[in-house]
C-alpha cells in the first residue's frame, strides 16, 4: 500500500487522484468502482472539514475530481453510492466526529463486502453454463473472467468467442487471459457477431453500468451484440456487482450523459463531440435474458426495485 | 422411555412418506395432486417442529433443512416439497427475528441498502433460545396449512373476471386447479371449452368428463390439432406443474406448443397456480429427463428408440397472466413474490 504524505490541505483533491491511480496500478484486477471508494474512504480520513455539510460539498467536488480522472460509468456509481453512504450515516449520527467514526467504520466493512462481490457472481453463474457450451462474449470483463474461471475449475468443458472491440483491441487481452486458463478461445472480428451467432449456444457480457430500467450499458458493440442474439433467440446474461447499479434511466442511446460516452481528455480538448466515437452504448431490458449480480438472479424488471429500495 | 418411542415414530412417519413420495414418480402419472403433497409436507414438518429435539432456531433449520434434502432427493420432480421446506425455514426465522424483537422481519433481504447501513456484522447464527419459540413456530405452520388450504378456492373466486359469456376458452390435460376455475365460472356464464387430449396418458379425457358433468359444452382435440383450432380460441388457461422464478413454467408435456400457438395468434395465455408451486430455481433445462412409459409402442421398441418427456420448459415471454390465491400477477413479477416466500440462503437446500 503506497503511503502519500499530506503536505497542504490545498492538494488534498491532487493526492486523492493520486491514490486512486496507484490502487489501479498496483491491482490492475480491481474494479474501478471499488478503488474509487477506497480512495475516497481514504479522503474521508484525511479531510478536515467541520460540519456535515461541508463533509459532503467535499465529498461532492472530490467525486467530481475523480470523474475526471476516469469517466467510466462504474466510478460515478462508485461515487454516488458512496455519497448517499455518507447521507445516510449523517442522517443517524448528528454529530460531526461520532458521524465520522461510524463511517470510517461502516466504510470499511462496505469495501470488504464489495470485494467479495466478484467472487459471489462468479459462483452464482458458472452454473448457467453447461458442458460443451460455446459462449459469446464482447470485449474484456474482469466479472466474466472470473465466471468462466469458476466454470473451468469445476471441470466444464466449453469454447469462447471474444469479440475483438476496437478502438482498443481489449478483446485480444481478454483472449490472452483466457488461454492462460487453458480454454480454447477464438477471437472474432466486431462484425463478425452476426456470423457467429448461430454457433453459439448463449452470449455472457460484463457491464460497467446497470441503470434503473433493467438495461445495461457497456462496452460500444453491446447493443449489436444483443439485438443478433434476441433475432437468433439465444440467452443474452449480463454479470455485474450491485455497486455499478446507477440512477440513469436513458430511453435510448442519445439519452447517455456525454461524460460516460467519452473519455476523460477527450471531453477536455475536444471542440467538437460528433466526429469523436463513442466508447460505451445502452442495452436495453427488452434484449436481456438474466442479470447476474451479488444480490442474485435478477431479471431486468427486479433492478429498478434494487435501486429504489436504495434511494428510498 | 417416551422420548425415545416419539422419535422412532417420528422417523417412521418420515420414511413411509419418503417411500410413497419414491412410489409416485416411477408410477405412470401423478398418483396424487400437488395440493396434497404440500398438504402432507407442511403436517410433517410441524410434527418434526413439535416432536423432534432442538434447543434453538439453528439446530432446527438445520433438522428441516436436513429432512427436506432427503425429501427433494426421493422425488426430485416433486418441486412442492422442496417449496414447503423453504416456506416452513422462512416462518422460522421470522418467528426468532420476531421473539428477538428487532424490527427488520421486512428487509431480509440482501439489497445495496442493507450493504450500506448495516454496521457490525449482519450473521444471525440463531443461537439464542426462546421459551415460545416452539409454540409461535408450530402456530404460524398451522396458518400456513389454512392459507393452503384455501387456495383452490381463492383461485377460483377470481374465474368471473376472466371468463366472459360465450368464450371459447382452450385447456390441456387435466390441472384440478383449471377444473375448479372453470367450474366455478360456469355456475354463472355460458362458455366452450376445448380440451387437447395430452397424449400418451390424454388425462384431458377425464378432464373433459369431468367438466361435461356440470354442463359445460366441451370438446376434445388431438394434440395435433392445437394450433389448426387456435385462432377461433378466445383464451388459454393451464395449469402447471412448478412456476420457476423467472416467471417460466415446467408444465406437461404439449405446453409449450400451446404457447407458442398462443403467441402466434396473439390469445391471451393464463396460467392458474397456486403460491405453493412457485420455485426458487431457474433453469431452461430439464434437471432430469423425466420419461413416460411409452407403452403403447411395445411392437416398434425393439427397432427404434422413444423418446417420452414427462415436462415442458415454457419461457416468461409467452405468458400474459399469472392467477394464485393472491391475486392476478405479471411473469416479470414473480421474483418479487419469490423474495417475499423465501430466503434467498434457503435457495439451496
Amino acid at each position: 500500500m503506497t503511503r502519500i504524505l499530506i503536505s497542504s490541505s490545498a492538494n488534498i483533491s491532487d493526492q486523492l487522484v493520486e491514490y486512486f491511480r496507484a490502487q489501479i496500478r498496483e491491482d490492475p484486477d480491481v474494479a474501478s468502482a471499488v478503488a474509487a471508494i477506497r480512495s475516497l474512504l481514504e479522503f474521508l480520513k484525511r479531510e478536515q472539514s467541520e460540519t456535515i455539510l461541508g463533509l459532503r460539498e467535499n465529498m461532492t467536488k472530490a467525486i467530481h475530481r475523480l470523474e475526471e480522472t476516469d469517466s467510466s460509468v462504474a466510478v460515478s456509481s462508485g461515487g454516488e453510492l458512496f455519497l448517499r453512504f455518507i447521507s445516510l450515516t449523517s442522517l443517524e449520527h448528528p454529530d460531526l466526529s461520532q458521524c465520522k467514526n461510524v463511517m470510517i467504520e461502516r466504510g470499511e466493512l462496505f469495501l470488504k463486502k464489495i470485494s467479495l462481490s466478484r467472487g459471489k457472481v462468479g459462483k452464482l453463474c458458472h452454473t448457467f453454463i453447461k458442458d460443451g457450451a460455446k459462449i459469446l462474449t464482447h470485449s474484456s470483463s474482469r466479472v466474466v473472467l472470473k465466471v468462466l474461471e469458476n466454470a473451468a475449475a469445476d471441470n466444464k468443458r466449453f469454447t469462447v468467442y471474444v469479440t475483438e472491440s476496437q478502438p482498443d483491441s481489449a478483446g485480444k487481452l481478454m483472449a490472452q487471459k483466457l488461454c492462460n486458463l487453458n480454454i480454447p478461445v477464438t477471437v472474432v472480428l466486431d462484425a463478425a457477431v452476426g456470423y457467429i451467432m448461430e454457433k453459439v449456444d448463449l452470449v455472457i457480457v460484463g457491464a460497467e453500468g446497470v441503470v434503473e430500467s433493467g438495461g445495461v450499458i457497456n462496452k460500444i458493440g453491446t447493443y449489436q451484440m444483443a439485438v443478433c442474439s434476441k433475432a437468433h433467440n439465444k440467452p443474452f446474461y449480463v454479470v455485474a456487482e450491485s455497486f455499478k447499479f446507477v440512477r440513469l434511466y436513458p430511453l435510448n442511446q442519445q439519452d447517455v450523459p456525454d461524460r460516460f460516452k467519452y473519455k476523460a481528455d477527450i471531453l477536455k480538448t475536444v471542440k467538437d463531440l460528433n466526429q469523436e466515437h463513442p466508447m460505451i452504448d445502452y442495452t436495453p431490458p427488452s434484449l436481456i435474458t438474466l442479470l447476474f449480480t451479488d444480490l442474485g438472479v435478477l431479471t431486468p424488471s427486479a433492478v429498478s426495485d434494487e435501486l429504489i429500495k436504495l434511494y428510498l | 422411555m417416551p422420548g425415545a418411542d416419539k422419535e422412532t415414530d417420528l422417523s417412521e412417519r418420515i420414511e413411509s412418506f419418503l417411500s410413497e413420495l419414491k412410489r409416485c414418480g416411477s408410477g405412470a402419472g401423478s398418483l396424487r395432486g400437488s395440493a396434497e403433497t404440500a398438504r402432507e409436507t407442511t403436517a410433517l414438518l410441524r410434527r418434526i417442529t413439535a416432536q423432534a429435539r432442538w434447543g434453538n432456531a439453528g439446530d432446527l433449520m438445520e433438522i428441516i433443512r436436513k429432512e427436506g434434502r432427503r425429501m427433494t432427493a426421493a422425488q426430485p420432480s416433486e418441486t412442492t416439497v422442496g417449496n414447503m421446506v423453504r416456506r416452513v425455514l422462512k416462518i422460522i426465522r421470522e418467528e426468532y427475528a420476531r421473539s428477538r424483537g428487532s424490527t427488520e422481519e421486512a428487509d431480509q433481504q440482501e439489497s445495496l441498502h442493507k450493504l450500506l447501513t448495516s454496521g457490525g456484522s449482519s450473521e444471525d447464527n440463531f443461537r439464542q433460545h426462546f421459551a415460545h419459540l416452539k409454540a409461535n413456530v408450530i402456530e404460524a405452520i398451522n396458518e400456513l396449512l389454512t392459507e393452503l388450504e384455501g387456495t383452490t378456492d381463492n383461485i377460483s373466486m377470481q374465474a368471473l373476471e376472466h371468463i366472459h359469456s360465450n368464450e371459447v376458452i382452450m385447456t390441456i390435460g387435466r390441472s384440478r386447479t383449471v377444473e375448479a376455475f372453470l367450474k366455478d365460472a360456469a355456475r354463472k356464464r355460458k362458455f366452450h371449452v376445448m380440451v387437447a387430449e395430452c397424449a400418451p396418458f390424454c388425462q384431458g379425457h377425464e378432464m373433459a368428463t369431468s367438466l361435461s358433468k356440470e354442463d359445460i359444452e366441451t370438446t376434445v382435440i388431438p394434440d395435433a390439432a392445437i394450433f389448426a383450432v387456435m385462432s377461433r380460441v378466445n383464451k388459454v388457461i393451464i395449469g402447471t406443474q412448478t412456476v420457476l422464478a423467472n416467471g417460466g413454467l415446467r408444465a406437461v408435456n404439449g405446453t409449450h406448443t400451446l404457447a407458442l400457438a398462443a403467441k402466434h395468434h396473439s390469445t391471451p395465455l393464463i396460467v392458474c397456480a397456486p403460491m405453493f408451486k412457485l420455485s426458487p430455481q431457474v433453469s431452461d433445462t430439464p434437471v432430469q429427463s423425466h420419461l413416460h412409459d411409452l407403452v403403447k409402442l411395445t411392437s416398434i421398441l425393439s427397432k427404434v428408440n422413444a423418446h417420452g418427456p414427462v415436462f415442458d420448459y415454457v419461457p416468461p415471454e409467452l405468458i400474459t397472466l399469472f392467477i394464485s390465491n393472491i391475486g392476478g400477477n405479471a411473469p416479470s413479477y414473480i421474483y418479487r413474490l419469490m423474495s417475499e416466500l423465501y430466503h434467498p440462503e434457503d435457495h439451496e437446500l
